[in-house]
């Protein structure tokens, strides 16, 4: 039934000369699927993994201990300055071949394509999300923070209570923003051979040739993926708007 | 490259910077001084790592590798930069149409993934082009090119955009009320503001643009990445690969940086002003 509206589908989009045929094959159709679900999972993985990563390198850079921030610092720089495809063959073919060749666990090594991608994806974006909150914490004003020391609230209190809602306001935006960049990053993922919705695509149009249709699907699909991401975003700044700071 | 020059008389300067000159304070002239002393001491010795007897013989097809990524990200921000100007303008046109057109034009090439973009201008362009009677060639570089341009001109759009609605309105107002015509105000008071306001972003796209251009070896394209793909193949040695990939990373790093830090001055000298 729903095999023969997909023909009907497809035939139709036929007439306009776009050859969609692939989808009525059983085997290339879930393969496709297959792939959006991975790249969905990549998102849903590398999405909590970047911003715990962004936590934790902020918080390193402004520690205000020498021996923190100044690694922290060059490994910022570094990660920003550099293509995510040459660090995640770093990352892939020079690190994962020393752990292969060094460790010897019984299942082989653990760490496949997959993982790699999540760490490289998750770190790259991460030194984003640290420049972002160090920005935030930066620009929470001076006076509020001595407002509320007068007020008596320790300096645990004035972390958590003061310093960082406002600190958060203040980069949610650019946190969306890197966000929506890393969606689109997770394409990378099919340099080192990780089934997602690209390497999938890429299997089926060698086959059959219709690099049109796929790539549009793609750009449909990736951009529906960054207009959710940015719908939360925004439905997250609207809920956490507090009267007085930002727009 | 450099140690090329320096390799006969690299152990003096090393001494010479020990004397400590504030130059000799920043970490990347310490870290250039350590290289060099550390290259001297191989030389003289004769006990260079053969890891990096390799990365010597294959450091000039690296370089010419990097060589075809710099042409390819300086072709893509000027195309880019011409079409992204074009389409900013057209964003702020009073016609409705070419508004709405021009807005879905950046958000579908600023939201799509730079790689499939890559992909889209690879495949979707035939390998030669037929004009009347004569065929050129269609290289897949200069599709990297469109594929890179793409993106770049969406986001040179936007930062266009950004640039003139950020000077404020009154100025326009002020301008026509001495009445300068709507194409003078643009010219002589509101661009020339927008240069200046422009060109820390546009400098980031640019190191982005360079960034991005190590895809171009995912669709064949001999850059300074496949290079070093080959080099790693080739040689077939664990010691060379680590030092092969880790070489790109300071390769890319070395083009990357210095626009980064640049950046930050610009941007440093706009907030005085």
């Amino acid at each position: 039934m729903s095999e023969a509206l997909l023909a009907q589908a497809v035939a139709a989009l036929k007439t306009v000369g776009l050859n969609y045929a692939f989808v009525l094959d059983l085997g290339e159709r879930s393969a496709f699927l297959r792939g959006l679900g991975v790249t969905l999972q990549l998102c849903l993985l590398t999405i909590p993994a970047s911003l715990a990563a962004g936590v934790l390198i902020a918080s390193a850079l402004t520690s205000g201990r020498a021996w923190l921030v100044q690694p922290a610092r060059a490994f910022v720089e570094v990660t920003r300055n550099t293509p995510t495809l040459v660090q995640l063959y770093c990352a892939f073919l020079v690190l994962n071949m020393l752990i292969t060749q060094h460790v010897k666990l019984p299942g082989g090594n653990p760490l496949t394509p997959f993982v790699w991608v999540v760490i490289v994806v998750s770190l790259h974006k991460g030194v984003f999300h640290a420049e972002a909150l160090r920005a935030g914490i930066e620009a929470v004003p001076r006076v509020t923070l001595e407002a509320a020391r007068s007020l008596g609230f320790s300096q645990r209190q004035l972390l958590w209570r003061v310093e960082l809602p406002l600190a958060l306001r203040f980069a949610l935006p650019a946190l969306v923003n890197n966000l929506v960049d890393l969606v689109k990053m997770t394409a990378v993922a099919s340099a080192i051979a990780v089934g997602d919705v690209t390497y999938e695509s890429i299997m089926i149009w060698t086959q059959r040739d219709n690099v049109l249709e796929l790539l549009l699907l793609i750009l449909v699909f990736f951009g529906l993926l960054t207009w959710l991401v940015s719908l939360v975003g925004r439905w997250l700044e609207e809920r956490l708007r507090m009267s007085g700071y930002g727009q | 490259m450099a140690s090329e020059i320096a390799l006969p008389q690299g152990s003096a300067p090393a001494i010479a910077a020990d004397a400590g000159t504030p130059a000799w304070r920043r970490p990347w002239a310490l870290a250039a001084w350590a290289a060099l002393a550390l290259v001297a001491f191989w030389a003289a010795t004769g006990t260079t790592p053969t890891a990096f007897v390799h990365l010597w013989t294959w450091l000039p097809a690296l370089l010419r590798g990097l060589l075809a990524n710099i042409e390819i990200s300086v072709l893509a921000m000027v195309l880019g930069t011409l079409a992204g100007l074009l389409v900013g303008a057209l964003s702020l046109s009073p016609l409705r149409v070419l508004r709405v057109a021009a807005r879905w034009y950046v958000q579908v090439f600023r939201n799509a993934p730079v790689l499939v973009l890559v992909y889209f201008t690879t495949y979707v362009f035939p390998f030669e082009l037929h004009l009347v009677s004569w065929t050129f060639p269609f290289p897949d570089w200069i599709k990297v090119v469109l594929g890179l341009a793409l993106p770049a001109s969406a986001n040179v759009a936007e930062i266009f955009r950004g640039a003139i609605q950020s000077i404020p309105s009154a100025q326009w107002e002020a301008a026509q009320s001495l009445a300068f015509r709507r194409s003078e105000i643009f010219r002589l008071i509101v661009l020339p503001q927008c240069l200046r306001r422009m060109l820390p972003p546009w400098m980031n796209l640019y190191a982005s643009i360079t960034m991005s251009t190590a895809l171009a070896s995912l669709v064949g394209v001999h850059d300074v990445v496949d290079t070093a793909q080959i080099a790693s193949n080739t040689v077939a040695r664990t010691d060379f690969t680590i030092l092969v990939y880790f070489t790109l990373l300071g390769l890319f790093f070395a083009c990357c940086y210095p626009i980064a830090r640049a950046t930050r001055a610009l941007e440093r000298r706009h907030d005085r002003h």
